[in-house]
């Protein structure tokens, strides 16, 4: 029987409302998505979600005792997202949150793909399952109490109207119910030949327009939600995806190969007086070391290493040459263009005053403190399964599909978290899932990838480097016109390396530029903005060379490092305090507001820079301050930096950090402002310290005396300012407030300094030959 | 050759067999099935893999398990217990009451990824027991400085891992 939901006349939805059934024990609400005019998506994409057909495709289960469960591809990385995600579905649904539990990222009990990046959609998509949820529940109600649903309120899942009241529980006791709702998408597919090796990256999204609560009458987002996950990873509880065993697993430890191009020649048996049970198993440059013992497995794999022979291979340019490099490829025609070049050439051909100058950044990479890990059981009947820690589940089932040569229904991956990697994997690749997956279908059982951290930091991928010339024409303390060309190797080649070097089916690799700036200025008339790409480092290799990937805040982090350094040179130029020169560049009141709000937290007293005492001498500190913005997904950004320099030694410390955000409505206050420090933190580990250094053949930063992070001493006094809005809708939050820090860093340098900082990092080294250069 | 190795370990008798060279952290993952110690750097360089050693922290990855034989080993898993036997709860107590390093870390929200954090609270316990009313500059100080080598957290939380010290702090102080 199909039950008519009352309100489905006030809007226009399609959602169905199913009774399947009476049950004796139990009973639930289950919430299915289904692709209008294609019948059911949980049976047309049966085979792409390989569910388990006695396990409905559900997003959303009402259980009999008022718990729900919500399950979704979309995974937490650490910034919060569980606890929004039941924020938002408790706040539809007229429920407390703590009654919700999430199952996230398992390709075969979730229903609709999509990745962690994605969260603003994954939030749209959360919020309106719980909405039509919530219409279907008063549906039930109006008819179990018999009041009309305009009589009826909801708190904490009971459902009243006049003088009666019933629980969601008891709404679905006894009962299998199913709600099927729109939605438009499929899960992410294999494109080998695309861009970044798969497309649908956002999964499944949900259609029509269900009513929404409106903001005014939010209880619970808004409010500091402590996040599910905290008390098991505080106590030990937690399983990770480096702690998943399975009976008969092998521990693995790879064999790398001496360089990114060597191939190999000869690697020996393990001595197996000294390691009886550890072997050695090899597919073409793809070299490890198994035992049903881990530490065997470490110690034998050193032993074999050592002996192991290797082609010498001499293809990356060495990472002082890095500016060199890209100086010298002939990059073409810009992969991408925005703006109107004649207006820009001519503006900047006639102006009275203008400025030219180059911004640059070696390699950084995403440096996780846990190792990827990854465990895969292939077994003789062709089932794969991978127990990972990818932000993009989906894609990178479609991968492991496409690298076995398999079908992808035969391939199940199961999400587990683990250590934070910024952006490494929301591609669904880099890891050590394709080790895994190939060294299980040769040894024909469980095996577990533990890379080192020597490992990680050699072979997974990286932020590449980039230079950036950009130029502005200034008239009469404005700039006019802007045209910034960004030079990068590409950023989206998350190829898994096992397939790279066992030879295997992958993806291929498509060089390319990106513009990620969302531009703030309104009131600079005139902009050109270009971006141009080159293949990998080292690209002609087996491992395909310094494969670029996504990293925090992609894009957007370099290219505003470039457009805030501008800025901040045009603003000295005109000698107008750089706040008050960025307020003169734009009309966007949300920017302005929190540009004032962070200026007046920081202590901010308008006054051009350099500041009148600023030095390049001296065995005493100088010191400055900075401003820089940005303005992505929704959101505004504002960071003031306070820096110490001595200049005899370039030791520089960053004093004060104030940072300010706008993003619409705040979901959790207390999460943002933990987001916003832990961001900040990263913003000046990039800004003072973080450098992927290689020679000829191989990366030689490989452990963290070679790639240096922020220390907890390094990490300055952080103030937070927060604006929430109700009515500019939800911003992206979580990850960005690290590229706001290395703009106010450099900025607060040339206050201090006079001399403007063009480069990240600043090492003592590089401020010394920038201050007596 | 794996040899028959008697540990105490979060106040238990426990019996591995393994080689004595093997670090203790796999010993504790792998055959005792304690997962709150984990694997980092592998070169004790990061702190992820932190346990105490009779109260004094040791970094677990570069450590033999022989060296662990007629030690006390304590893993965050461990924690609860040494609280309930400093402060004489009865067993009622106990079991519902967490290290108040554990709790302030709950409460302070600090995990982001949570990676590195069972290192940190280790890190902490030690630091609390030296200096039970630390300053911000004392607990930079020690997650830095204190060897052989710094706390690291790649997720950037050494804000809320102050504020966590400094509640938890005021509560054992109390």
């Amino acid at each position: 029987m199909t039950v008519k939901a009352e309100t489905s006349r006030e809007f226009p939805i399609t959602m169905t409302l199913t009774r399947r059934g009476f049950v004796k024990i139990g009973g639930a609400l289950f919430v299915s998505l289904y692709l209008p005019g294609q019948g059911s998506a949980t049976r047309a994409a049966k085979n792409e979600t390989s569910l388990d057909p006695s396990q409905l495709a559900s997003w959303l289960e009402i259980r009999d005792d008022n718990t729900i469960l919500m399950r979704t591809g979309r995974t937490e990385t650490g910034t919060g997202m569980s606890g929004y995600y039941a924020q938002a579905i408790a706040e539809e649904l007229n429920v407390r949150p703590e009654t919700i539990s999430l199952l996230m990222g398992d390709t075969d009990k979730t229903p609709d793909g999509g990745y962690s990046a994605g969260f603003l959609t994954g939030m749209s998509n959360v919020r309106k399952v719980s909405a039509y949820t919530y219409q279907a529940l008063l549906g039930l109600a109006a008819t179990q109490l018999g009041v009309p649903v305009s009589g009826l309120s909801v708190v904490d899942g009971i459902v009243s109207g006049e003088g009666r009241s019933i629980s969601y529980g008891q709404l679905v006791q006894g009962q299998h119910l199913d709600l099927k709702i729109p939605v438009t998408g499929q899960p992410a597919k294999s494109d080998p030949a695309g861009w970044v090796g798969i497309t649908s990256l956002d999964g499944f999204t949900v259609t029509g327009d269900p009513p929404m609560k409106p903001v005014s009458q939010f209880r619970i987002i808004g409010t500091s939600y402590p996040i599910p996950s905290i008390p098991d990873k505080v106590t030990g509880k937690t399983q990770w995806s480096c702690d998943v065993t399975l009976p008969g697993m092998l521990h693995a430890r790879m064999v790398r190969p001496a360089t990114l191009g060597s191939t190999l020649i000869s690697v020996g048996e393990v001595d197996k007086k000294q390691f009886p049970t550890a072997e050695v198993v090899k597919k073409g440059n793809l070299v490890a070391v198994v035992s049903p013992d881990e530490w065997e497995a470490i110690a034998a794999a050193r032993s074999v290493a050592a002996s192991a022979k290797w082609t010498e291979w001499t293809g990356l340019p060495g990472s002082e040459n890095l500016t060199k490099a890209l100086r010298e490829f002939k990059w073409g025609a810009p992969s991408e263009s925005k703006g109107k070049a004649a207006d820009v050439i001519a503006a900047l051909a006639n102006a009275s005053k203008t400025i030219s100058a180059s911004y640059e950044q070696p390699y950084v990479r995403h440096a996780p403190i846990g190792p990827f890990v990854a465990l895969a059981d292939v077994r003789s009947d062709g089932s794969v399964t991978v127990w990972t820690h990818s932000a993009q589940s989906q894609g990178l089932r479609a991968r492991i599909a496409n690298a076995l040569s398999t079908p992808v229904e035969k391939v199940v991956v199961r999400w587990l978290e683990h250590s934070g990697q910024y952006g490494r994997t929301t591609l669904g690749g880099d890891g050590a899932e394709g080790d895994a997956a190939i060294l299980s279908q040769l040894t024909g059982k469980p095996v577990r990838v533990q890379w080192t951290l020597q490992e990680d930091l050699a072979w997974s991928t990286v932020s590449p480097g980039w230079v950036s010339d950009i130029k502005a024409s200034v008239e009469n303390g404005r700039v006019t016109a802007v045209h910034s060309a960004f030079y990068s190797p590409h950023m989206f080649d998350p190829r898994p390396l096992g397939t790279l070097l066992a030879g295997m089916p992958s993806s291929t690799s498509k060089p390319g530029g990106w513009i990620a700036t969302e531009w703030p200025y309104d009131k600079i008339p005139n902009r050109l903005e270009e971006a141009y790409g080159m293949p990998n480092l080292g690209a002609e290799s087996v491992s395909g060379g310094l494969r670029g990937n996504i990293m925090r805040t992609p894009g957007q982090r370099q290219q505003n490092f470039a457009l805030e350094g501008l800025i901040n040179e045009a603003a000295a130029l005109a000698k107008t305090d750089p706040i008050q020169f960025r307020i003169d560049h734009t009309t966007e009141q949300r920017l302005i507001d929190l540009l004032n709000a962070t200026a007046k937290a920081a202590g901010w007293g308008p006054r051009p820079s350099p500041h009148r005492g600023a030095r390049r001498t001296g065995n005493r500190a100088v010191t400055g301050r900075g401003v820089s913005i940005m303005v992505r997904q929704n959101a505004y950004w504002v960071g003031i930096a306070e820096v110490a320099v001595v200049p005899a030694t370039g030791a520089v410390r960053v004093t004060k950090f104030t940072i300010g955000a706008d993003c619409g409505k705040i979901i959790n206050p207390r999460q943002l402002d933990r987001c916003m420090k832990s961001g900040v933190v990263m913003g000046l580990s990039e800004a003072l310290k973080e450098e992927v250094t290689f020679d000829n053949g191989k990366v030689t930063s490989t452990n963290w005396n070679r790639y240096k992070i922020l220390t907890m001493e390094e990490m300055p006094e952080i103030k937070v300012v927060q604006i929430s809005r109700d009515d500019k809708g939800f911003g992206g939050c979580s990850e960005a407030a690290n590229a706001i820090g290395p703009p106010a860093v450099a900025a607060a340098f040339f206050d201090a300094t006079g001399i403007h900082a063009r480069k990240i990092p600043l090492t003592s080294a590089y401020v010394t030959t920038l201050l007596r250069s | 050759m794996a040899e028959e190795i008697t540990l105490s370990v979060n106040g238990t008798k426990r019996v591995v067999s393994s080689a004595l060279e093997t670090p203790l952290l796999f010993v504790l993952r792998n055959e005792l099935k304690l997962t709150g110690p984990r694997l980092g750097c592998g070169m004790a360089q990061c702190g992820a893999c932190s346990v105490l050693l009779d109260r004094e922290e040791v970094r677990s990855c570069i450590t033999p398990v022989s060296y662990a034989v007629g030690k006390q080993v304590t893993t965050i898993e461990g924690l609860p217990s040494v609280w309930a036997a400093e402060k004489g709860l009865s067993e009622a107590d106990a079991a519902k009451t967490l290290h108040p390093i554990q709790q302030a870390w709950i409460d302070e929200q600090v995990p982001q990824c949570g990676y590195c954090q069972s290192g940190m609270m280790i890190a902490a316990v030690q630091l609390l027991a030296k200096n039970p009313k630390p300053s911000v500059a004392q607990i930079k100080d020690a997650f830095t400085n204190t060897p052989p080598s710094p706390h690291l957290c790649r997720c950037g939380t050494y804000a809320a891992i102050i504020d966590a010290v400094q509640r938890a702090a005021k509560v054992m102080r109390a």
